[in-house]
């Protein structure tokens, strides 16, 4: 057995906590000690150095993103057309071309409306996401629901592991599909979904087949209206929509993260990231919106939608 | 916290695994990464300024103060610096993941 295998039985959260803490104190001196005037500069701006990110989310938060870039506004905005000019359009470019390509309507909207790099969206954006979605998709989306709105809407998804349902829970009681990801060691942010066994409902189990994972750890207020938060995010029907492929599939929030420096935004089940891309699908780019169903009508799982299908457009 | 101009540098995939294994509870797993993010900010932050020319230390904090998620600060300290800063701060994190898992997994 290695050396690491052995260490690692007996590493527990706390130990590994202290020994970070410290290699942070270090970082933190060795930079303060080469550039004395960085914690000076944030110090009479009033941040911590360390909390940079709290203070990059209020500024988004705020929709500065729209306006007051220092620099310049997003270089990579494109120019949108009405939804409706847009769809034409393509429609248009499909007959002509007589292209064997299977890229959908939604693929070559996205493609011609994101940038390559995933950055935080505008509202207009957002606005014009929307309608696309609903219109095409059939499914009512919102960036922003209830006044809620993530850091981001549109970033890499990676493959998370399994939940764990109720103590006692194991791998091969989720089914015969898709075990190879494996079980998560921890538990997911809101924890087990029963405490019994005999608890887990349909829906419960449904939610940990197809669940998804935000970044709520980074909200900007998660401090401050954490229970409040808390509560709006568990099991919050998003809509995830794989800007690749077209692959779409409504999915619940079951567990916050992944952590910023992973260069991941979002999470999904085994099952969504199988859906969207396959057994080899581990990462992939995705524009992710919440659900907006207050009658609980829309199931979680895969979205079939027919391109052919001339949607019906507002305006 | 959301977004910093540099994230999309640093993909440490595999210290997140490792975190995973380790703790139990979501409030133990978001602590650490906490900690480690700091972490990573503040070698980033080392990496740029060793760089940068002193006289223009200032200017980067401005801007980073003023839109700390704005890509557009890589390209300020690209015309500034003789390095890829990009592959710098990929490397540095690179280093950093390295020292991070061998602090981990250090015996005592």
């Amino acid at each position: 057995m290695s050396a690491r295998k052995k260490t690692k039985r007996k590493l527990t959260a706390e130990t590994v906590r202290q020994k970070l803490k410290l290699k942070h104190l270090e970082a933190r001196r060795r930079l303060s000690q080469i550039h004395p005037h960085v914690e000076k500069f944030f110090k009479s701006k009033g941040i911590d150095p360390g909390k940079v990110r709290q203070h990059s989310a209020r500024i988004l938060g705020a929709g500065a993103i729209a306006g007051t870039l220092l620099l310049n506004p997003p270089t990579n905005i494109k120019s949108l057309l009405p939804p409706h000019e847009l769809f034409e359009k393509f429609k248009a470019q499909k007959k002509i071309s007589e292209r064997g390509q299977n890229e959908g309507l939604i693929v070559q909207i996205l493609k011609s409306l994101l940038p390559e790099r995933p950055r935080p969206l505008t509202y207009q954006e957002e606005k014009f996401l929307e309608q696309v979605f609903q219109n095409i998709i059939g499914v009512k989306s919102k960036a922003s629901l209830e006044g809620e709105h993530l850091n981001t809407t549109y970033g890499y998804i990676g493959a998370e592991q399994h939940l764990r349902r109720f103590p006692g829970d194991s791998l091969y009681e989720h089914g015969k599909e898709i075990l190879e990801e494996g079980m998560a060691p921890g538990l997911g942010a809101w924890g087990y979904f029963a405490f019994l066994k005999e608890d887990l409902t349909r829906d419960l189990i449904d939610i940990e087949k197809w669940y998804a994972v935000v970044q709520t750890l980074y909200l900007p207020d998660w401090n401050i209206r954490t229970r409040y938060l808390r509560d709006w995010y568990k099991y919050r029907k998003v809509l995830i929509v794989d800007t690749l492929n077209g692959k779409v599939v409504v999915a619940a929030v079951a567990d916050s993260g992944p952590a910023a420096w992973t260069g991941k935004h979002f999470g999904g089940s085994p099952e969504v990231m199988d859906y969207l891309g396959g057994p080899t699908y581990k990462k992939g780019l995705v524009v992710l919106f919440f659900v907006d169903d207050p009658e609980n009508k829309i199931s979680l799982g895969p979205i079939e939608y027919n391109e052919n299908i001339v949607p019906k457009l507002n305006n | 916290m959301s977004k910093l101009f540099y994230d999309h540098l640093i993909t440490l995939d595999n210290l997140e695994r490792e975190i995973s294994k380790i703790t139990e509870t979501p409030e133990e797993k978001e602590e650490i990464w906490q900690i480690i993010d700091e972490m990573v900010h503040h070698r980033v932050l080392g990496c740029i300024l060793d760089r940068l020319p002193k006289e223009h230390h200032h200017q980067f904090l401005s801007l980073f103060y003023e839109c700390p998620y704005d890509e557009k600060i890589l390209q300020f300290i690209e015309e500034l610096v003789e390095d890829d800063i990009e592959d710098l701060i990929k490397k540095e994190t690179k280093v950093f993941s390295q020292e991070i898992l061998q602090e981990i997994f250090r015996k005592g």
